[in-house]
């Protein structure tokens, strides 16, 4: 748990709350359709599940803040540039509100949603 | 902009092509690119995110460049399948989150122009609308006040102007503005942009895209060089902001009546034989030119303009001298250093403008405004580095009065401050000296701090009043000397104060001696003392910099 003491007290912010940070700058991505399950078993079905850490993962190793995304990207963007946009996204969001650098932003894409094909 | 002037820039003014095929489909993609390139800091200056993926303009501008790229050598006269192929090219080359949008917009147009032969406008106002969904499909939650507003805007608009005529052209027209005003309204839709003053830049960017179109059908300049009708006070800036060529040496402007219709393609003629970039202004039976010409040629523009009609205005600009002004301006720009998460930031605190470059050049990553009489708050302190990506903050004070506030600051943060206590502007650059990009924060905190006492201070300032302080008897008014922050000595002149100052630091032991003189200490004034310096010490380097303090004539730097 990302903490910071110092002699008038300490503030501590559980992974959670990060995520929930990270889970919303991911959605205002653009490209990103969805967060979904690690595992693909629970599958693009809950791409719209309204937990707002679905999707997310925090590690905190006492020293590192690392966010895992597994994002569903929508197709026809160029998904490189449109990771690329949500690692920047999320990681500034984070880190703005944290005041705390987060060292790993890593974005899994797990599926890709067709709304029109070509 | 004086809305009666409307830009004749080439002779001939309209470049309208019926029916839009694809080959005619294909300068207006590259008019797009050009005007949107030529605007392109515009649109970069509007970014408030400091998100680190780059510049919106410049994300927008190299997608549409590799959208261009894909049918620049194209012979293909279907529309549809150009589209096609300019949405291919933007999708591949779609950068930052501008870029992947202005792809999908390219992407739902090209899907409406399907198969279409050419562009009418029932197609042009399908292709919006397409657009626009094609673009809202990529996200779930849309942010208003964006880029996507802006093409929501359009296609709304292009609804509506397909009522009133079927002409494409007109269509882009009403277009333009919709997008200019849609672009206005994105501060009362996105309260980032409201706070930062400024409107969407993906939306202008796309703004600049379709008035680069109408642009061209209009035959206006693409190149903002050759391109500007607007009151002659807002002409000078950006005209001089341009790197001026040779021959280029005044600005020339003529408002005229014509005795007779004016035949702008001899005119125009005329005016090149002349001098470079030039514009022609064309109002209610009133005409503006504008040109550059070497200094030579400085009064036969107006000769001319005279022989043909009667003038009413006449103004020059030496864009020389104003070149010379503009570089002196942007080489006072602060460089400071950017830092990455987990480096160590250096802020520093700077009196003056000249010691605020030093500090820049030397690596700091931030600049506090203050020192001897402006002690910045703990507040300030704190709003200096909030922003900055990394939580490794060192500080320095240069000044013992604000160590205190400084110290306070480092309670009060969230971020890893680390107070490195210089007392003194040359204590501060000696500790930058020793700064390491990487490694351990404390061990290079403690090399800083001892450079510390490397390094000896002296200040001449006036004395604001009559004093005995350490047995130095002080009338208000006299120069006054401190060296190390201790009162030494008082004398009458500057000259005396400095050199006698010297003497009892005893500046022959010491290599260097920088000086770094006040705001109020006349630059003659500065030479003639350093010229006694040089002669008293020979051996000594000495070194002078104009630090810009205020009340401070000068602060130096012994080591």
């Amino acid at each position: 748990m990302p903490d910071e003491s110092n002699p008038i007290g300490s503030i501590k912010i559980s992974p959670g709350a990060i995520a929930t940070i990270a889970y919303h700058a991911a959605r205002q991505s653009y490209g990103v359709v969805g967060l979904t399950s690690k595992n693909l078993v629970n599958g693009l079905t809950q791409v719209l599940v309204k937990d707002p850490t679905y999707g997310v993962e925090v590690t905190y190793d006492g020293q590192n803040i690392i966010i895992d995304l597994y994002v569903v990207i929508e197709y026809g963007t160029r998904i490189k540039s449109v990771a690329l946009s949500v690692r920047n996204t999320v990681r500034y969001q984070v880190e703005k509100a944290l005041g705390m650098p987060v060292s790993e932003v890593n974005v899994h894409v797990r599926g890709l949603r067709v709304s029109d094909p070509d | 902009m004086s809305s009666d002037l409307q830009v004749a820039n080439q002779p001939v003014s309209h470049v309208r092509k019926y029916p839009i095929d694809g080959q005619a489909f294909k300068p207006m993609v590259e008019a797009a690119l050009n005007w949107l390139r030529t605007n392109q800091q515009t649109v970069n200056a509007l970014n408030v995110f400091p998100v680190p993926d780059g510049d919106t303009g410049t994300n927008m501008v190299l997608t549409m460049q590799a959208a261009y790229d894909e049918i620049a050598n194209s012979a293909e006269r279907n529309v549809g399948k150009l589209a096609h192929a300019v949405a291919h090219g933007a999708l591949m080359g779609a950068r930052g989150n501008s870029g992947v949008i202005l792809s999908q917009l390219w992407r739902g147009i090209a899907r409406a122009l399907d198969n279409r032969e050419v562009l009418d406008g029932p197609a042009l106002v399908a292709a919006f609308h397409q657009g626009r969904n094609t673009a809202y499909k990529g996200v779930v939650r849309p942010v208003e006040g964006t880029i996507l507003t802006v093409a929501k805007d359009i296609a709304s608009a292009a609804e509506q102007a397909i009522t009133e005529t079927t002409d494409p052209y007109d269509i882009l027209d009403r277009l333009v503005q919709a997008a200019d005003e849609s672009v206005k309204r994105t501060p009362e839709l996105l309260s980032v942009l409201r706070d930062a003053g400024v409107v969407d830049a993906g939306g202008k960017g796309l703004y600049f895209m379709l008035e680069g179109m109408v642009r061209y059908a209009n035959g206006q300049s693409l190149d903002s060089a050759n391109f500007t009708v607007q009151p002659l006070s807002a002409m000078k800036l950006e005209n001089a902001a341009e790197s001026i060529e040779p021959g280029q040496d005044y600005e020339v402007v003529v408002d005229f009546r014509p005795h007779e219709n004016l035949d702008l393609i001899h005119f125009y003629e005329d005016l090149e034989e002349m001098g470079t970039s030039i514009q022609v202004g064309e109002g209610d039976r009133m005409y503006r030119m504008h040109i550059h010409v070497p200094a030579e040629n400085l009064y036969l523009p107006i000769e001319y303009t005279k022989s043909i009609g009667t003038v009413t205005k006449v103004a020059i600009e030496n864009l020389v001298a104003q070149m010379e002004e503009i570089e002196r301006e942007s080489s006072a720009k602060l460089n400071l250093t950017p830092v990455e998460p987990g480096q160590i930031a250096v802020v520093a605190v700077a009196p003056g403008p000249g010691l605020a470059r030093v500090f820049a050049s030397l690596g700091v990553s931030a600049i506090i405004e203050g020192g001897q009489t402006m002690n910045p708050s703990t507040e300030e302190i704190l709003r200096s580095f909030e922003n900055l990506p990394t939580d490794q903050v060192f500080i320095l004070p240069n000044n013992k009065n604000i160590i205190l506030a400084a110290q306070a600051a480092a309670q009060l943060t969230v971020k890893r401050l680390t107070v490195i206590p210089s007392r003194t502007v040359p204590q501060g650059m000696a500790a930058m000296l020793r700064l390491a990009p990487d490694g351990d924060p404390e061990g290079i905190a403690a090399e800083m701090q001892s450079a510390l006492d490397e390094v000896e201070t002296g200040e001449i300032t006036v004395a604001t009043r009559s004093v005995e302080i350490d047995g130095v008897k002080v009338q208000e008014g006299q120069f006054i000397a401190l060296l190390n922050g201790k009162l030494i000595l008082a004398a009458s002149s500057l000259k005396d104060a400095t050199l006698s100052l010297l003497e009892k630091a005893h500046v022959d032991h010491f290599e260097l001696i920088t000086m770094f003189y006040g705001a109020d200490t006349p630059r003659p004034e500065v030479n003639a003392i350093v010229d006694s310096i040089r002669k008293i010490y020979p051996d000594q380097e000495v070194e002078v910099q104009d630090g810009g303090q205020p009340h401070y004539n000068f602060i130096i730097s012994i080591e």
